[in-house]
């Protein structure tokens, strides 16, 4: 049944290639997502009553326990959801005349590799291939952040391509250290399993397990958007048509962060204590909400807006997982599911809205709630959602995060980070508010675009209200297994 | 044998340097075609070592892979790019050379105090086959920030996946042979879209001067 | 009595090499020009020649012009008698005798930069203080090279540098000895003024560095001038050729016949070297004047690296 996750997607890919008639091509991706999802499900069942699933064929390179099943459930779920979105939004680019059908074949095949190269990456035991399927997640989402072929894509693109390159290449060295640390204690042929290594971690050379980590943080933490390597998060996440927007900022900046996380409970099992690499990653995260808090207040662009947001949401995960208490874990894990569907919501329904008034500016949009009454209803919940606001999902995760930090005693850090996020949502509102009121332009017409996306988007938004107030027995005992592997035991 | 290992990887290190001093885009290619020979000797003597004691052949798949790759192929898709983005005489880097090389040096001398407080691999041969390689991914950084044009940077970026090459095969005599090939395949796809996008700044911006992408801040 | 004739033995090899490693260079050149050039032993016919001839001085000039060229030979010459031309002959060395040997030679640049200022010619001012920035840029490397030669002999004559470089074997496979080999053969360029730093056989004035401040000299000054300049550039090489090339091991030590040998085997080693500086000279060109700190910047970093290896290393 793994299997599946890696070879349903190759097929679609080369069935896309042959492909020429347009009509095929949504219809492809959506088939092939929902394959993935309905595999996902079943997997998710199994790891549910066995723990995890791993194969003896490959050397073990198969492993998908609880801590992958979630980012993986993650990848799958809105990748089926921006595929579905997508269907309409190119369309309506098409009719424009934005770009042409070529084009539109080349978007439907690399947006199915992107989605490929995450879910490889979250499936396999060896870090070393983790590390190839993330840099090929960089060269695989180039072109879609491009997409346009203005003068601000391509410079967004080769930011992104550049930073996350140099970023990945750092990653790199932390692993080739990974792998000196385990000499003599691993056997050549286990030397990069993740499960291996956290059997052993304890006999691992320490010092060179802290130098691999501060390499390895610093390398991942770049793909995952932390200050002070966030520059080339809100170029590119701007720049990139909206449903890839909401994969790079819903899925992408997980699997980074799930590569955080893998290395983190090495380094910690095998150091004995967390203070290391949770002074550390506190330090990233305060500096990473601090950063957004500051930009969010001056923006005029609602994608960077929102692309700043999700720096100061990865911000808050880094705190959670550097303070390493089974509660800040499991608000790390929740806050992670929930983060990726508020804003994933958001970048749909800001898709919306760009393709309505045709400007990115935030000062030219008026009147949203008359002109796109569903669109604009979601993104005004969505405001309140990914700010923190009670009874959506986020504001539960974040709540549990601040507990966490405050019932560790680190009274100082919950007061920055109050205070941090208090500032955010002064600064979302006083930006985002003017959208709703004053009188729109004279030529658009009232009503709403692209149909299916806004049935994803209503979808998402009751999952958030409903998330946030009510998790099923089962999830929950997913999470805490997760946090268990993680911390271990 | 142990001291030629030491002596290749001070010339890789030198080359690292060599590049710094360039002014030219034709040069940094040719500086780097050199790099990436000694980088292939190197692994063509280890994987003859590899040869002669386990009789695995990998490593020297991964010398002929070198050679095929960053010798000949890569040199050839950065010179057909430089050949069709404008060539304008313009200063590359901010400072003067000998600040930069002097720069470089410190950074060497940062990355012998680092490694020399990690255990295991600061005594003897390892610690300064350890130190150099890690000179060289400091140094393709620098020199990566230091230069203007878009193929500097491409340029850069080789030099930084050249370190990171020369200290998994001096640390851990090279990384499992899967692996090896990924990281090419990665390498190779990650150079034809940087040029292909220098290529598209050339279009839009009319020059590869990176210093003119300024329309996105804040 | 046998110091005595080993030091004459000196004296006379220097002398007498030094203008023959300046007619291999030249014919090298033209060789490689597909011209026939000028005879090998062309510089002492000319040396013979301007021997013989009254030397026209300038009235504005001060003592220094006709002083110059005495202590510039003279200074060449000591140098000479501290940079053993065979391992197998104890020349007159004392600790610390590379450093004299840097200022014996900086006293000779220094009354020839006087000198150059002298004639109150605007050429030979710019000569002078062309040369004056040249030899500052390349003394940190000067530096740096010997000193870390000095730590790995653990002393800082240059006969002991030598003797321990004979112990190696074939230093130039050790990692400090390539860089700085490297360096040394950028110092001896920037020193003895071949290209790329300045080019000995131009006669555009404004392109000149060490010709610039010869320019007033004529007769027998002139010869000892050139002669001077001869001797340098043999000394530098003779560092070279026996610290890094040492070949005296395979010879022993059976009396005077092996010195001879030696001083023959020497002979070839600095047809050798000239031969590389001829190659060096006609395949690259004279860098700008504003490209020489890179150049000095680029020897210092060899140097450098041969001082970070002993440095980590050890021996």
């Amino acid at each position: 049944m793994g299997y599946i996750l890696w070879i349903v997607p190759i097929i679609g890919i080369l069935l896309l290639t042959a492909v020429k008639d347009k009509k095929l091509f949504p219809i492809i991706s959506v088939a092939k997502a929902s394959i993935l999802l309905i595999a996902a499900i079943f997997i998710t069942r199994t790891v549910m009553l066995q723990g995890k699933v791993s194969y003896k064929n490959l050397q073990g390179l198969l492993y998908i326990d609880s801590v992958s099943i979630i980012a993986l459930d993650i990848v799958v779920v809105i990748g089926l959801l921006s595929a579905i979105y997508s269907i309409n939004y190119l369309n309506l680019e098409l009719l424009h005349g934005k770009i042409d059908i070529k084009r539109l074949k080349l978007y439907y095949i690399l947006m199915d590799t992107f989605i490929y190269t995450m879910v490889l990456a979250l499936t396999v035991n060896n870090m070393g291939i983790m590390w190839i399927a993330i840099e090929a997640t960089t060269l695989a989402s180039a072109f879609l952040v491009g997409f346009y072929n203005d003068k601000e894509a391509i410079e967004g693109t080769w930011k992104y391509v550049i930073i996350c390159s140099v970023g990945i290449g750092v990653a790199f060295l932390g692993i080739i250290l990974l792998q000196l640390s385990s000499i003599g204690v691993l056997k050549e042929a286990n030397f990069l399993q993740w499960t291996n290594l956290y059997e052993n971690a304890t006999a691992l050379k320490p010092s060179i397990l802290k130098l691999a980590f501060i390499f390895l943080l610093v390398g991942f933490g770049t793909k995952a958007g932390l200050a002070p390597m966030h520059t080339w998060l809100p170029d590119a996440h701007s720049q990139a048509p909206s449903p890839i927007s909401a994969l790079l900022s819903g899925v992408l900046l997980n699997s980074a962060m799930y590569g955080i996380i893998r290395m983190v409970s090495i380094v910690n099992k095998g150091l004995g204590e967390s203070i290391f690499t949770g002074r550390l990653l506190i330090s990233l995260g305060v500096l990473s909400i601090g950063t957004s808090a500051i930009f969010i207040i001056t923006q005029k662009d609602y994608k960077r807006l929102l692309a700043y947001s999700s720096i100061e949401h990865m911000g808050i995960i880094a705190i959670a997982i550097g303070l390493f208490t089974p509660a800040s874990i499991f608000a790390a894990l929740f806050h992670m599911i929930n983060h990726s569907a508020t804003k994933a919501m958001l970048f749909f329904s800001s898709g919306n809205i760009l393709q309505k008034y045709e400007t990115k500016d935030i000062g030219k949009i008026k009147n949203l709630l008359k002109i796109l009454p569903v669109s604009g209803f979601v993104f005004f919940a969505g405001i309140f959602a990914i700010a923190g606001t009670p009874p959506f999902s986020v504001f539960a995760s974040e709540f549990n995060v601040i507990l966490s930090i405050f019932n560790n005693h680190n009274f100082i850090l919950g007061g920055v980070v109050i205070g941090f996020i208090s500032i955010i949502f002064v600064g979302i509102a006083m930006t985002l508010f003017k959208m709703f009121y004053g009188t729109s332009p004279e030529h658009l017409i009232p009503g709403d675009i692209n149909i299916p996306g806004e049935i994803v988007m209503v979808c998402m938004l009751i999952f958030i209200l409903i998330t946030g107030i009510y998790m099923p027995l089962q999830v929950k005992g997913l999470l805490l297994s997760a946090e268990k592997i993680i911390i271990g035991g | 044998m142990e001291n030629y290992l030491a002596a290749l990887s001070l010339l890789i290190l030198f080359s690292a340097f060599v590049l710094m001093a360039n002014k030219r885009i034709k040069s940094y290619i040719a500086t780097i075609r050199v790099q990436s020979i000694f980088i292939a000797i190197a692994v063509g003597i280890e994987g003859a070592k590899s040869l002669k004691t386990t009789g695995h052949f990998d490593i020297l798949l991964v010398c002929v892979l070198i050679i095929a790759f960053k010798v000949i192929y890569i040199p050839r898709l950065l010179h057909r790019t430089y050949g069709k983005v404008e060539y304008r005489v313009a200063k590359d880097f901010f400072l003067n050379i000998p600040i930069l090389i002097l720069i470089c040096c410190l950074l060497v001398v940062f990355s012998y105090f680092t490694l020399s407080t990690v255990e295991g691999i600061n005594t003897g041969e390892s610690n300064v086959q350890m130190v150099n390689s890690i000179s060289i991914v400091l140094i393709g950084m620098f020199f990566m920030i230091s230069r203007k044009k878009a193929i500097g940077q491409i340029v850069g970026f080789l030099v930084i996946e050249n370190g990171l090459f020369v200290t998994a095969l001096f640390s851990t005599k090279g990384m499992p042979l899967i692996i090896d090939i990924g990281i090419f395949i990665d390498l190779i796809t990650a150079v034809m879209i940087m040029g292909i996008i220098s290529f598209k700044i050339n279009e839009k911006f009319d020059s590869i001067d990176t210093n003119k992408l300024k329309n996105l801040r804040g | 009595m046998k110091n005595i004739i080993y030091y004459l033995v000196q004296l006379a090899s220097i002398i007498l090499l030094s203008p023959l490693v300046n007619g291999i260079i030249k014919k090298l050149k033209a060789f490689t020009q597909k011209r026939k050039g000028a005879p090998i032993l062309q510089m002492y016919y000319d040396l013979y020649k301007l021997f013989r001839k009254n030397s026209v001085v300038s009235e504005v000039t001060s003592w220094i012009f006709k002083v110059t060229p005495y202590i510039f030979v003279s200074t060449s010459i000591i140098a000479g008698f501290l940079v053993p031309i065979t391992t197998l002959v104890k020349p007159n060395s004392f600790p610390g005798d590379f450093i004299m040997l840097i200022s014996i030679l900086a006293l000779g640049r220094f009354f020839m930069v006087l000198a150059g200022l002298d004639a109150g010619s605007t050429f030979g001012g710019m000569g002078s203080s062309r040369e004056v920035m040249i030899s500052v840029l390349i003394e940190p490397a000067i530096f740096v090279s010997f000193f870390t030669l000095g730590l790995y002999a653990k002393s800082t004559s240059i006969y002991n540098i030598m003797l321990e470089a004979k112990k190696i074997g074939i230093p130039l496979l050790h990692p400090m000895f390539i860089m700085i080999f490297l360096a040394m053969l950028i110092i001896i360029i920037s020193e003895t003024s071949r290209i790329p730093v300045d080019d000995p056989s131009t006669h555009l004035e404004l392109t000149m560095v060490h010709e610039a401040m010869l320019l007033e000299y004529s007769g027998r000054h002139l010869a000892l001038m050139e002669l001077g300049a001869a001797i340098k550039q043999l000394i530098y090489i003779t560092l070279i050729v026996n610290i890094f090339l040492p070949t005296d091991q395979l010879i022993g030590n059976f009396g005077i016949a092996s010195i001879f040998i030696s001083i023959l085997i020497y002979a070839i080693k600095v047809i050798a070297v000239s031969t590389l500086i001829a190659i060096g000279e006609v395949s690259t060109v004279k860098l700008s004047l504003f490209s020489i700190p890179n150049l000095a910047a680029l020897s210092f970093i060899l140097s450098f690296l041969g001082f970070l290896q002993f440095f980590v290393l050890g021996r």
